[in-house]
């Protein structure tokens, strides 16, 4: 054990320095957020409700990583412009 | 169009934000869970060199790890319901008898903080102990499978207070753990919400501050999708409605001085809130006054409470 381990992002009772654990949320989801880039006018309450924080700045506009997305549509329903929609799964296969 | 040039007008919460979310991503809450959102805020705004401790509850799946693997990378202790608070005090007199410049957060929901911890934790208030204890109010025990707890409203359907030809819902009300822990005179106490994240910051890192001298508590309002019946997107809308329509107003109490942080200038009427979950869905309109009366009353305390020009800070 290393001689000061308190708060170097390491606990007595993880291992977090080597790895994290992970789910493979993205395949929870039953629908999709999509945005319409035409509407969206970048003020960013979607990143910042998002409560996973898997959508970030891709490029000019938000985007959320579809490997964890939950789908859960609470970017969709606090856009104030209403630019994201929730797109059944089934159509992108 | 990407050739359009837009001005971005980011919120102002981003700059809060200042620290990485040191959360693995896929992490296992349920779909649309507040209270994902909420122990992702706390590292952000507080920082990474928080200790956070915590017991069995809807965050402990997560923030205690599992198979000898973490979540995150945070440090964590896991203990029990009826000795939260005094673990969290053992945690915080070390860190200031070694001299160590740490926060440690004790983070409970309203099972421990309300019913079986609130002992101890009244104790720790008293002690006037030095870290924070936020408590995340999703208004019963919704791990254990959604049993109502002393803060679940009246007429709230859970599976113990079932809706039936007997019983319709919890025939009694609910406790204001914000108001009782302001009255053991603590430097701070506070509540939040996740509808409006820039007061929730502010009061995150004015708890911080005042943490290193004295206690801090946070009641935070966080809806259950799967326990109150509501789909998964309107956690936060149920949230802003709760704050609209005085379910459950934000303000917070300095050494005693208590201040609106969002006065509501016209309260909605709390059918507007009752529609939106489904655990109210069997009350009639005189159970709904009922409720209505109780949001009244407590809101009328706070008010009076606002109203008075008076502190009793500690002497240093």
């Amino acid at each position: 054990m290393s001689e000061k381990i308190y708060f170097n992002f390491q606990g007595p009772w993880s291992d977090a320095a080597t790895e994290l654990l992970c789910s493979d949320t993205g395949s929870w989801r039953t629908e999709r957020p999509v945005l319409d880039e035409e509407k969206c006018i970048l003020c960013g309450f979607c990143a910042m409700y998002c409560p996973i924080q898997c959508i970030e700045m891709k490029g000019q506009f938000f985007h959320s990583d579809l490997n964890f997305c939950k789908g859960c549509g609470v970017c969709a329903r606090e856009c104030p412009k209403k630019a994201i929609s929730m797109v059944p799964e089934g159509e992108f296969k | 169009m990407a050739d359009k040039k837009k001005k971005k007008r980011l919120s102002k919460v981003f700059d809060y934000l200042k620290y990485e979310d040191p959360f693995a991503k896929g992490v296992s809450f349920c779909a649309g869970c507040p209270l994902e959102r909420l122990v992702r805020f706390v590292p952000q705004v507080m920082g990474n060199d928080i200790v956070i401790t915590g017991t069995p509850s809807c965050s402990a799946p997560v923030l205690l790890g599992q198979n000898g693997k973490s979540w995150h990378k945070l440090s964590y202790y896991g203990t029990l319901m009826t000795g939260a608070a005094s673990n969290a005090t053992g945690l915080a007199r070390y860190y200031k008898r070694a001299g160590i410049d740490g926060t440690v957060v004790c983070f409970n929901g309203d099972g421990t903080a309300a019913d079986i911890g609130f002992g101890n934790l009244s104790g720790a208030a008293e002690r006037n102990e030095p870290f924070v204890y936020i408590c995340y109010d999703n208004e019963g025990y919704m791990n254990t499978g959604i049993q109502k707890s002393s803060t679940t409203p009246f007429g709230a359907k859970t599976t113990t207070t079932p809706v039936g030809s007997n019983e319709r819902g919890k025939n009694l009300r609910r406790k204001n753990l914000g108001l009782l822990l302001a009255m053991h005179k603590i430097p701070y106490a506070a509540t939040a919400t996740l509808s409006n994240l820039e007061d929730f910051a502010k009061k995150l890192l004015k708890a911080k501050e005042i943490s290193k001298k004295g206690f801090c508590f946070l009641h935070i309002f966080s809806p259950c999708p799967t326990g109150w019946g509501m789909p998964t997107d309107t956690g936060i809308e149920v949230c802003r409605k709760a704050v609209q329509t005085n379910y459950f107003p934000l303000w917070e109490a300095e050494n005693g001085k208590f201040s609106f942080t969002k006065e509501v200038k016209k309260p909605k009427p709390i059918k507007e809130y009752v529609k939106l979950v489904k655990k109210f869905s069997h009350l009639t309109e005189e159970e709904i006054e009922v409720l209505q009366k109780d949001v009244d009353y407590e809101y009328a305390v706070l008010k009076q409470l606002s109203l008075l020009d008076q502190e009793c800070p500690l002497p240093d």
